[in-house]
């Protein structure tokens, strides 16, 4: 038949396949090297993209930061029940074991009157006024220490469970502001989420704007190979390898970035973790957020470029 | 090879760029197009090159209605055509072998392949030495080689040109037009669109001629339309 004979001339399959891969290939060396010849443009929105991917990324490493810190404090979570003046040592000691078996309770420590009343004047400098009272002003303390498992709410549920006990005159959990934190960090996330959002939207449209601008550059190489017969997913995938590589070096220059912006603070922090003698490590990128983020910013450059073409390529046709 | 029947074609703007053309070009048949500037000699060139859609009538390539043909199949169809154009439309930021290669990577040749009937196609049009130079350090006549030997290169069952010849001196004009011929010679339909009647006159070819969008002198119908029958 006509239509058959009209394509006759086409290449044996097998040559047809590796051509295809051949293309590919020529594709992406082909879109590198008009981001190698243009270098002004190529930098400029490289960099456009690694700034943008750099903000929520180092967010996000910031957070991942006071993540690990307040890691560290969530262990040291304690309450201190302070007991009704009336109680005896010996109840109050009895309570200690009861408390000892509930759940969630990893640890209790006992400490009496007489002892609190002689760390007070140790440690106060009011020895001597100490001396004059007539009574001990100081109650039983039970200090309970919440299991590792328990998070902010269990700890809460039991300070309320604790506090109901009639011979518990106060219930106290040292880390309120701890809560406190944890609600900023939780904050932060969300913020981090939404930011992260609204960037990736913002490079999506970079690379769109740079890929329609590309396609607007190449518009009479379009008509010419259309013209000779060249499919329309020839022609588009230069474009979409060049927004691949776009996405890909900003995200690599957006790593660099935050590292050496974590670089530049991490000798101050070095020093205010001495100040508090713990041994804070700043968390940097992990290998698998690297090539999560390496990942993230390749697929961000795909999908702008795919959107460019979609908009801008079919629109042009030869006259 | 070509088949118009009753086609006409009125642009978007109203105007009737062809009115009521019917033509046949047979297989190995090789004609000019003349007539006046705006008589509608690029539309019907365009029509056969799937750049426009007759508005009525039937126009047909190698049998293939192009009135409906999907968009995806159009790539497809125009592999079997070479376009010569009037600018020549090189790319300018790849050297001329890469601009003659083209249409032999857009159908997936292997590297050897093209690199083999790029240099031949070149040779063809005496331009072999200059493979390696951007077509900017080039002359008109030269730069229109080049678009020559790539509209030649994939070896296309059909020619279509439109004014060639244009911008070049006479003797260059002559020149490529016997490249035409000689391509015709081996086989390949041609069709060019000239108003150098002078050179037409020479080479004794048959005429169309369109006047106004309507075609007022057929050559064709005359000879064999049949033509040789060489593309089975
Ligand atoms: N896209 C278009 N929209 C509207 N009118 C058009 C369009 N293209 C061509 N025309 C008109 O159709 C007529 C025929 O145009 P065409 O280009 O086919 O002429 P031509 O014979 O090739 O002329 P020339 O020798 O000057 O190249 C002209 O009057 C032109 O103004
Ligand atoms: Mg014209």
């Amino acid at each position: 038949m006509a239509g058959s004979n009209v394509r006759r001339r086409k290449p044996p399959t097998a040559n047809r396949i590796s051509a295809y891969l051949l293309h590919h290939l020529q594709s992406l060396i082909f879109s590198l090297s008009k981001i190698y010849q243009a270098p002004a443009t190529t930098i400029m929105t490289v960099a456009v993209i690694g700034i943008t991917l750099s903000l929520p990324g180092g967010f996000y490493l910031f957070l991942k930061n006071i993540d690990a810190i307040s890691g560290d404090f969530r262990s040291s979570t304690q309450i201190s029940l302070y007991l009704d003046l009336k109680i005896t040592e010996k109840k109050a000691r009895g309570l200690e074991q009861y408390i000892r078996t509930m759940d969630h309770v990893a640890s209790t420590r006992f400490i009496s009157r007489e002892q609190s009343l002689e760390e007070f004047r140790q440690s106060s400098g009011f020895g001597k006024s100490i001396d004059t009272l007539s009574s001990n002003p100081l109650p039983h303390t039970i200090v309970v220490e919440p299991g590792d498992s328990a998070d902010t709410f269990t700890a809460r549920n039991l300070l309320n469970r604790l506090q109901a006990m009639p011979e518990v005159e106060i219930a106290k959990l040292d880390t309120e502001w701890l809560e406190r934190l944890y609600t900023i960090i939780e904050i932060a996330k969300r913020s981090v989420v939404i930011i992260t959002i609204l960037f990736a939207f913002a490079v999506l449209l970079i690379i769109g704007n740079t890929i329609r601008l590309d396609i607007q550059n190449r518009y009479q190489e379009i008509i010419v190979t259309k013209l000779i017969g060249a499919t329309d997913a020839f022609i588009r995938r230069p474009f979409l390898y060049g927004g691949v590589w776009y996405g890909m070096l900003g995200g690599i220059i957006s790593w660099l970035i935050v590292e050496i912006g974590y670089m530049a603070i991490s000798g101050p922090l070095e020093r205010l973790s001495l100040l508090y003698k713990s041994d804070m490590n700043l968390i940097t990128y992990s290998f698998q957020d690297f090539i999560v983020l390496i990942a993230c910013s390749t697929l961000l450059g795909l999908a702008g470029s795919w959107i460019a073409v979609a908009r801008h390529l079919n629109q042009i046709e030869p006259t | 090879m070509i088949e118009f029947h009753n086609v006409t074609k009125r642009y978007p703007s109203g105007f009737e760029a062809l009115n009521n053309v019917s033509l046949h070009l047979g297989d190995g048949q090789m004609a000019y197009i003349t007539g006046h500037s705006g008589a509608g000699k690029s539309t019907l060139l365009k029509i056969i090159a799937l750049i426009e859609k007759p508005t009525r009538g039937q126009a047909l390539l190698n049998r293939i209605n192009l009135n409906n043909l999907p968009r995806q199949r159009i790539p497809y169809l125009r592999r079997n055509i070479g376009i010569i154009f009037q600018d020549h439309q090189l790319l300018f930021d790849r050297p001329v072998f890469d601009n003659v290669a083209l249409p032999l990577q857009i159908q997936g040749y292997r590297p050897q392949e093209v690199a083999k009937r790029s240099r031949a196609a070149l040779d063809k049009v005496g331009l072999l030495h200059k493979e390696k130079s951007m077509p900017i350090t080039l002359s008109g006549g030269e730069q229109q080689r080049v678009g020559i030997a790539r509209a030649v290169v994939h070896k296309p069952m059909l020619l279509l040109a439109d004014e060639p010849t244009g911008n070049l001196d006479p003797i260059l004009s002559r020149e490529i037009m016997q490249i035409f011929v000689d391509f015709n010679q081996v086989g390949v339909t041609v069709l060019v669109a000239s108003h150098d009647l002078g050179l037409i006159e020479e080479l004794d070819k048959p005429r169309l001629t369109l006047n106004a969008g309507q075609l007022i002198l057929n050559d064709l119908d005359q000879g064999d339309a049949g033509g040789h029958d060489g593309w089975q």
